[in-house]
């Protein structure tokens, strides 16, 4: 496990010389050697725990990561940027890819947090990297807001130790042992804590009443914070609200379904309105990675394990390509949709009319197969519920705010191909080698092995 | 003897509330985290637990002696205002503070029996959080906003205290160490506003 961490030490190290960006590029692909060992190797110890499914998360984020420095290559030609941002970029690149791996692998949900909070605070410095007043002003409010979600994650972390020190002892902060001891536990604080734990999370990606400050942040920072965001930090984010909710759903499953449904039902209304009024491609794609955050949820606490997964690993690849596409789309003019596929690479255009499509689920998207079967798992849920007639009700009003986002989503990739005048473009090799990781990636989850792979982690 | 510093613990908080003056707010902000080193020195005497006595040392010389000093040095290197008076009006902080307090005594009465601590200790931490949290939204300027987290943490620290004896030594340590990552954040965000 401990060869994770090599790559990003590397990186952090090299940040305060003359740096190759295509060396830094090299140096983070090694990452995959720790992965594959870590993952072919699970082991369960005091603080940290490979399973299969933080084997699968550890997997997509560093895929995620390798894709976002590659694209970092040519980065100095798009935004005017001085060496010695790129360079303390890196840097604190470096202290947030150490804190998302710790969190994904902790088995203590203290050190969890401890890693969440370090990505959180190297990721202010990284929005602060583009000189504007916006930035700035963005920057500060990141590290506020950020401070009291994770904070929030922490009371509620530390209400959950309460809940079960006296039951386990030591071991009342391992994830492994509460999800064995879920009957020990004393549920009131436990729910209590989970209430905190999940606020802070929602908080953190964007969920009601939060919808437009992640969206604001991602605008006025660099394209590759917004891959980082959706790719990588909210990763780290939905695995703990997997392994929290797991443990939930042993005390209290109707409590779980109650808020989980409410909160999420209430934050699509209002994304979806927001994406439909959508002016820009980055708040777009910000919110609609809320909205997909908001599916994952829904689909894991229904019990469609596969769906979520499924669902997650696909939005993960897709989105922080969408990021990497908008500093092509956006390359003349920020605002406008209207002409922003034409006159550019082909194979690049294909690539990223692919993901723009893909992402709300046309076939032959993995999202579209996550959401077939998460949608079954919800409609399963409410067979089995007393509230039958309400839960269809709730799953309906979801599918028509997703069909506002469809149709949306549809009107702008026919304004984006059709309308508008052909401007030149200009595409560099590294984002076009950093889009097709993520196609390929996304590409593979079709495979029957992967549906195989993933049907297997939960069981 | 916990009673009464918690009691002050508490005083600090609210009197932070009402305060319009940035080094006033630096005062409060030191007292609170010397009244809360004390709470864990103090507890882990009478339930002999060495961590915990470690733990609030290491918190009365840094967040007592060291982030007020940092936050003022910050104050003159950066010739940040020192007014800052709160948005919300005195006359509702008035009526929200006893709010905030009753809601966090109903929201603890399922489990009082729980703790091996007196459970107002843990109401009085979910009250803090709630007043910081407070204590951050009454406040538009960015530093005062800083401090309203740093109250946070410390009632965090002292939910910690109270409800479970202490979390395990390494995790406090891993929160210090990203409250340290935290100031030297919003030192070089101070510091590269301009660039």
């Amino acid at each position: 496990m401990e060869f994770l961490f090599i790559p990003p030490a590397l990186i952090f190290i090299l940040s305060y010389f003359k740096i190759s960006r295509t060396l830094m590029a090299f140096i983070a692909s090694t990452i995959f050697f720790g992965v594959i060992y870590t993952i072919t190797h699970p082991f369960v110890n005091e603080y940290f725990f490979v399973d299969k499914l933080s084997g699968f998360i550890l997997s997509v984020s560093s895929i995620v990561a390798v894709a976002v420095f590659v694209s970092m290559i040519d980065l100095p030609k798009r935004i005017n940027l001085k060496e010695k941002s790129i360079k303390r970029f890196y840097r604190f690149f470096a202290v947030f890819w150490i804190g998302i791996i710790i969190s994904i692998l902790s088995n203590n949900i203290g050190l969890y947090w401890v890693g969440l909070e370090f990505a959180t605070l190297s990721t202010v410095y990284m929005i602060k990297v583009k000189v504007s007043k916006e930035a700035n002003i963005e920057a500060w409010r990141y590290l506020i807001v950020g401070a009291i979600a994770i904070s929030l994650i922490l009371f509620g972390i530390i209400l959950i130790y309460a809940s079960s020190k006296g039951a386990l002892g030591e071991e009342a902060m391992n994830f492994y042992a509460f999800i064995h001891n879920t009957k020990k536990i004393n549920d009131y604080l436990f729910e209590l804590g989970f209430l905190f734990v999940i606020i802070g999370m929602f908080i953190k990606m964007g969920f009601f009443p939060m919808n437009l400050w992640l969206a604001d942040i991602e605008r006025a920072s660099i394209y590759q914070v917004g891959a980082l965001f959706s790719g990588i930090l909210e990763s780290a984010i939905i695995l703990g609200f997997f392994r929290f909710s797991e443990i939930e759903k042993n005390i209290n499953y109707s409590h779980l379904i109650g808020i989980g449904y409410t909160y999420i039902l209430i934050t699509l209304f209002f994304v979806s309105f927001l994406i439909y009024r959508a002016k820009d491609f980055v708040r777009l794609f910000s919110l609609s990675g809320i909205e997909h955050m908001g599916l994952i949820a829904l689909f894991w606490i229904s019990g469609g394990y596969f769906a979520a997964l499924l669902h997650f690993a696909a939005h993960a690849f897709m989105k922080p390509a969408l990021f990497i596409s908008s500093q092509i789309l956006e390359q003349n003019k920020k605002y406008i949709f209207k002409g922003t596929l034409k006159n550019i690479n082909k194979f690049a255009a294909f690539m990223i009319a692919a993901m723009f499509l893909g992402i709300i689920s046309l076939p032959p998207s993995p999202m579209f197969f996550s959401e077939i079967y998460g949608f079954k798992a919800m409609i399963d849920v409410a067979k089995d519920s007393n509230y039958f007639f309400l839960m269809i009700g709730g799953i309906i009003i979801l599918l028509l705010l997703l069909s506002i986002i469809f149709y949306r989503f549809v009107h702008i990739y026919q304004d984006m191909l059709y309308t508008g005048t052909e401007k030149e473009k200009k595409i560099y090799k590294s984002e076009i080698v950093a889009i097709l990781i993520l196609f390929i990636s996304t590409a593979l989850l079709l495979l029957p092995q992967s549906f195989e792979f993933i049907e297997g982690i939960m069981k | 003897m916990i009673n009464v510093l918690i009691g002050f613990f508490t005083a600090t908080l609210i009197t932070s509330l009402f305060t319009n003056r940035l080094f006033r707010l630096y005062l409060w902000y030191g007292i609170n985290s010397l009244i809360l080193g004390l709470i864990g020195i103090v507890m882990g005497k009478i339930y002999n637990l060495t961590e915990l006595v470690i733990m609030g040392i290491v918190t009365i010389v840094v967040k007592f002696l060291i982030i007020p000093l940092v936050l003022k040095k910050i104050t003159f290197r950066f010739k940040i205002s020192r007014d800052i008076t709160p948005i919300i009006k005195i006359q509702y902080l008035t009526i929200l503070v006893p709010v905030v307090l009753v809601f966090t005594y109903y929201l603890i009465t399922p489990v009082l029996k729980t703790f091996s601590t007196h459970p107002n200790f843990v109401a009085i931490s979910i009250s803090s959080l709630f007043l910081s949290l407070l204590l951050i939204m009454e406040h538009k300027r960015m530093i005062a906003k800083i401090v309203g987290f740093l109250f946070m943490e410390n009632a965090l620290f002292l939910l910690g205290i109270v409800s479970t004896n202490g979390m395990p030594m390494l995790i406090e340590l891993g929160i210090f160490f990203d409250l340290m990552m935290f100031i030297l954040i919003i030192n070089l965000l101070f510091k590269y506003q301009g660039e």
